[in-house]
């Protein structure tokens, strides 16, 4: 009788331990865990994806909390995920579980606008939203976030690089106004170099941008918009390539690279080297405009376009954006779109408008720069205004907007390191980005992808 | 039902949730891993079957491929001996009989349980070319120090110089290698007058072969599959030096949204670390002795 006592309450734990094991893997996402998050429970919940962290975060936040306000249908639940972000929107779309809407910077649009996971914003549009859009937008906005014709990348800011300089730095030197071409910003820039006793750079003179935002201010270009084809190996591309290598050669490979090593890479906060005074001039993007009058709001310095070399194209330089995209597998595609206006100004420019001065960034379209809010910015912040005049120029470039275009940032970055590194020279940089590529097309084909 | 079926599916059931996650997470993934292998798969759109493409691409059309292979084994075959001498020569200064001899052993094994990333970051600053502490040190005696992790000369070299900071936890196990040596082979050695040295050679490391052999196994499956250091500290640069396998993987996968081609990746390092496995055990016959 005992044993058989003991026999059922071995299998009753059993039996237990089973159920115990199927729904710890099976059971349901407790939805408690959302809801008690969320301030309107009776809405529409919009689940919002972003990569901003730190201050960025905050004003994320209060852009968010701003839309939430400003109706009652919707409540965009926002999430920050820095770290791995592309990852995890591609697991969450694999598990029919993306988030509705999510603002990306990296060059993904066309790898997976390419794979079907992006719903064209054609496809969400009224075609009066869509004739304002195509209106009042500035020309590069046409051109990035743009697969194949569609747009899959709604750019909520804008991004073009200018020259951050030291005036007093310069006057020190005994250069009286900022460099009209790019031959003598290079050549005064000798000057404005520091270095101690061991011959440690301790301020750099001029640090250039990258060669994919430096090639098109000489006429270079890494793709042809009219005949879609990449054009790595246009004869300027590898001019300005011999360019950055010969200011590198100069200042020093080795030189700069420990320089480089020993600086703050951080982009959040007042480490910024140009703030600390790492460089006399230094090519970066608007958002430090912000960032010099939060931390370190006595500096002296101004803004100017990267000047062109000789014979070059003014105003040039590389476009990119920061773009709200939505999964084709969201839950809530209108409630995302709905937010996605608010932010863009295709709502109301006005309002949007505030949003662009607390983060400092760039709108995406001329109707939000107009508002009155953001010209009491720029009068606030005149530095400002040299990047709303670049982002208008006709000779912004976008980046290939290629389905493997991962894959072709990567391989520039790399073959310019080494360049940087005088370890192949730009002609070698340039022939084996070509074939690196070709390479990859070639794989692509094979494997039966369109492109 | 016998009472021997009766007992295993009670220890099965009990063992159930461990089962069940091991066949969800781990078995299923792996032996899907192969069928993906041979199709094109980029996540959101079902597989498409494509053959051997994959694995004759990396064969014969990727260079990065061969090139992060060539450095994982370079990698390997340095990191992994001098991690064992490392870790045999602490254990043998450890297992001295001195006053305070615990403390030592605490300060030594401190590092291995400093969480990886951690460490990274702070060998970040160690290592800086120009303001780190090791070329600052240098300087101090004349020497211009190399730019470590921004060299492509370094790079690897200054990984492998990382690697031995966590080789604490492989001198603890050293350490109970040693503890387990019988204390009469010492002391008819003494008693035949064999020197310090020759009782090293003749006593202490031919009985600690067994714990050797299983370091070096277990460090050669880790060496092949090197990446959180690499990922945090140099993203495979400069100039592809510290592109290891697990890192271009990665990136394929992840990156470049092919998963199809990962896998294949995934599959090959899991032969060639079966393969080198298969060798290590092939030799233990010869040098491994079980014996004591």
């Amino acid at each position: 009788m005992a044993a058989r006592s003991l026999a059922i309450v071995r299998w009753i734990g059993v039996s237990l331990a089973l159920v115990f094991a199927i729904w710890l893997y099976a059971r349901p996402a407790r939805k408690t865990d959302a809801t008690s998050l969320r301030r309107y429970p009776n809405r529409i919940s919009v689940r919002f994806w972003h990569m901003w962290s730190a201050e960025w975060k905050d004003v994320v936040d209060r852009i968010v909390d701003r839309f939430n306000k400003s109706q009652d249908k919707y409540e965009v639940i926002a999430l920050s995920v820095p770290g791995g972000a592309d990852a995890k929107f591609l697991l969450g779309a694999m598990g029919g579980d993306p988030p509705d809407v999510m603002a990306q910077w990296n060059p993904v649009i066309p790898t997976w606008a390419e794979g079907g996971m992006l719903l064209p914003f054609e496809d969400i549009m009224s075609p009066q939203e869509r004739a304002q859009f195509e209106r009042e937008s500035y020309p590069i906005v046409k051109r990035v976030g743009q697969y194949k014709g569609k747009t899959y990348g709604f750019p909520i800011g804008l991004q073009v690089k200018g020259v951050f300089y030291m005036p007093q730095a310069f006057k020190e030197a005994g250069i009286k106004e900022f460099p009209k071409t790019w031959e003598e910003l290079v050549s005064v820039s000798e000057r404005l170099t520091k270095r101690d006793k061991e011959g440690n750079i301790v301020r750099l003179g001029f640090m250039p941008g990258s060669w994919t935002e430096t090639a098109p201010l000489f006429g270079g270009d890494f793709y042809d918009f009219k005949q879609g084809t990449l054009t790595l190996d246009n004869p300027k591309n590898l001019a300005c390539l011999e360019n950055l290598v010969a200011i590198r050669k100069r200042d020093g490979y080795d030189a700069v690279s420990r320089f480089q090593s020993s600086l703050n890479s951080s982009s959040y906060a007042g480490g910024w080297p140009f703030i600390v005074g790492a460089f006399a001039a230094d090519v970066d993007g608007p958002w430090r405009v912000e960032q010099i009058s939060k931390y370190a709001p006595t500096l002296d310095y101004a803004t100017a376009l990267v000047p062109p070399p000789k014979g070059g194209t003014p105003g040039a330089g590389l476009g990119s954006g920061n773009f709200m995209i939505i999964p084709r597998s969201a839950r809530q595609k209108a409630g995302a779109w709905a937010f996605i206006k608010f932010w863009s100004g295709l709502e109301d420019p006005e309002v949007a408008a505030e949003f662009y001065v607390w983060g400092g960034w760039l709108p995406p379209s001329d109707a939000v720069a107009r508002a009155p809010i953001y010209q009491d910015y720029m009068r606030k912040h005149p530095q400002f205004r040299t990047f709303v005049e670049a982002i208008s120029s006709p000779n912004i470039r976008a980046q290939p907007p290629v389905a493997y275009q991962v894959f072709v940032n990567d391989a520039i970055t790399k073959l310019e390191d080494q360049a940087l590194r005088g370890e192949i020279s730009p002609g070698q940089a340039v022939s084996q980005l070509r074939t690196k590529v070709d390479q990859e097309v070639l794989r692509r084909k094979r494997l039966g992808y369109d492109e | 039902m016998t009472t021997k079926t009766r007992r295993d599916l009670v220890g099965l059931g009990f063992i159930s949730p461990w089962l069940i996650g091991f066949i969800a997470f781990t078995a299923w993934p792996f032996l899907r891993s192969i069928q993906l292998s041979f199709t094109r798969y980029d996540i959101v759109r079902p597989p498409k079957w494509v053959g051997v493409s994959n694995y004759q691409s990396l064969f014969t059309n990727d260079e990065v491929f061969r090139n992060s292979a060539w450095i994982t084994l370079k990698f390997a075959a340095i990191s992994v001996p001098l991690m064992i001498v490392a870790g045999v020569t602490l254990a043998l200064l450890l297992n001295a009989n001195i006053r305070g001899i615990a403390f030592y052993r605490t300060v030594f094994f401190l590092p291995s349980i400093v969480p990886t990333v951690a460490s990274t970051a702070i060998f970040m600053w160690i290592l800086n070319p120009q303001i780190g502490l090791v070329n600052g040190l240098l300087s101090k005696i004349g020497i211009t120090g190399p730019g470590w992790l921004n060299d492509p000369k370094w790079a690897l070299w200054s990984l492998m110089f990382m690697g031995l900071w966590g080789v604490g936890n492989s001198m603890v196990i050293y350490l109970a290698g040693l503890k387990d040596i019988p204390i009469y082979l010492y002391e008819a050695a003494i008693v035949d007058g064999a020197s310090p040295v020759k009782r090293l050679y003749k006593i202490t490391l031919p009985m600690l072969t067994p714990v050797i052999f299983f370091n070096l196994v277990m460090g050669v499956i880790s060496a092949l599959q090197y990446f959180t250091q690499a990922y945090i500290m140099t993203n495979g640069g400069p100039a592809d030096s510290t592109r290891f396998y697990a890192l271009y993987l990665f990136d394929r996968a992840w990156r470049y949204a092919d998963m199809g081609y990962a896998s294949a990746m995934a599959w090959i390092l899991f032969v060639a670390i079966m393969l080198l496995t298969a060798a290590l055990f092939g030799t233990q016959k010869r040098w491994v002795h079980y014996g004591g």
